[in-house]
């Protein structure tokens, strides 16, 4: 069978989508997580088009190097897909990606957990104002 | 009349003779450590067989511990969630949180600009009083016996915590 390559991904040395998008604009969802464990923080935000497709995405970090490279990775992989495609993304495969030593799976999970706030926040932003119920005639 | 090995799972505070309690004297509890290092630090078993020199380090290494462990606000307050079969905080903070977490993000980012001494000195300054604040809870949530509200204190402390290292990486002159 082919081998299992583990891809050591250079997310941990220069992360990709460090930043901010602006967290007013309607098309924008923030996710901001926290690790109590570890007092890892990390906010992870995207910005998705009027197909429902995530267009960008960026992340702020702080933490160890596992939980920046899993956020970092994050970023990259929830570009190009639609919200309900995103939302499929598991921290296992994060964790694999990343060949995460098992200490560090939580970080993984953080990631996983931030790309669903971002999303949910998303979501809750496209909620059409609540109309008055249409009379019957 | 030999040396004996530190018994198993000893409690850290029953070794430091402290009520096992989240409020600490910390003079009697450095007062304690200083004597119990006295009587089984290895220097003095120097001459002794080696299995009581080695014994002397278990019980200088455990000493040692337990003085960090209980000395720390922290890690005193997750050792006595330990003994009270609490375990700490495991789960993601996110929604409910969003104010705390907010507030330490942009106290990580006010961190990571580089700055003057004097904003370094603001922010030390805040995280020290949070710090207070939070350990006022603390000990008010387990004087009461609420070991679930003393569990979500102490996560909010590990944030500060590890704020508090990021600061004093800071200052260490490069």
């Amino acid at each position: 069978g082919d081998a299992v390559l583990c891809q050591v991904v250079d997310h941990y040395e220069n992360p990709r989508n460090v930043g901010s998008l602006d967290r007013n604009a309607k098309n924008v969802g923030t996710g901001l997580v926290g690790a109590p464990a570890c007092g890892d923080v990390m906010k992870l935000q995207v910005e998705v088009d009027e197909n429902g497709k995530i267009v960008d995405a960026r992340f702020k970090t702080f933490g160890c190097g596992s939980a920046i490279a899993s956020s970092s990775l994050a970023t990259e992989w929830v570009k190009g897909k639609t919200v309900d495609e995103a939302l499929k993304i598991k921290n296992t495969d994060i964790a694999k990606e990343l060949c995460l030593p098992p200490v560090k799976l939580h970080c993984s999970m953080l990631a996983e957990d931030a790309i669903k706030a971002a999303l949910a926040d998303y979501k809750l932003k496209q909620d059409p104002k609540k109309e008055e119920p249409e009379k019957k005639a | 009349r030999a040396l004996q090995p530190p018994g198993p799972r000893p409690d850290l505070f029953r070794l430091m003779d402290c009520d096992r309690s989240f409020r600490l004297d910390a003079q009697q509890l450095q007062r304690r450590f200083r004597s119990l290092q006295r009587a089984v630090h290895p220097d003095r078993f120097g001459q002794r067989p080696p299995k009581e020199q080695y014994y002397s380090e278990q019980h200088s290494s455990l000493i040692n511990k337990a003085y960090r462990t209980l000395l720390n606000p922290l890690s005193r307050g997750l050792y006595l969630l330990e003994l009270n079969g609490v375990e700490p905080a495991q789960e993601t903070d996110c929604d409910a949180d969003s104010a705390f977490l907010t507030e330490i993000m942009e106290i990580n980012e006010k961190l990571a600009e580089p700055k003057n001494q004097d904003s370094l000195e603001e922010i030390e300054t805040l995280i020290k009083v949070k710090q207070e604040e939070l350990t006022k809870e603390v000990t008010a949530a387990f004087e009461r016996d609420d070991l679930q509200e003393a569990k979500k204190l102490l996560a909010k402390m590990k944030y500060f915590a590890n704020l508090e290292d990021k600061l004093k990486n800071k200052k260490i002159p490069s």
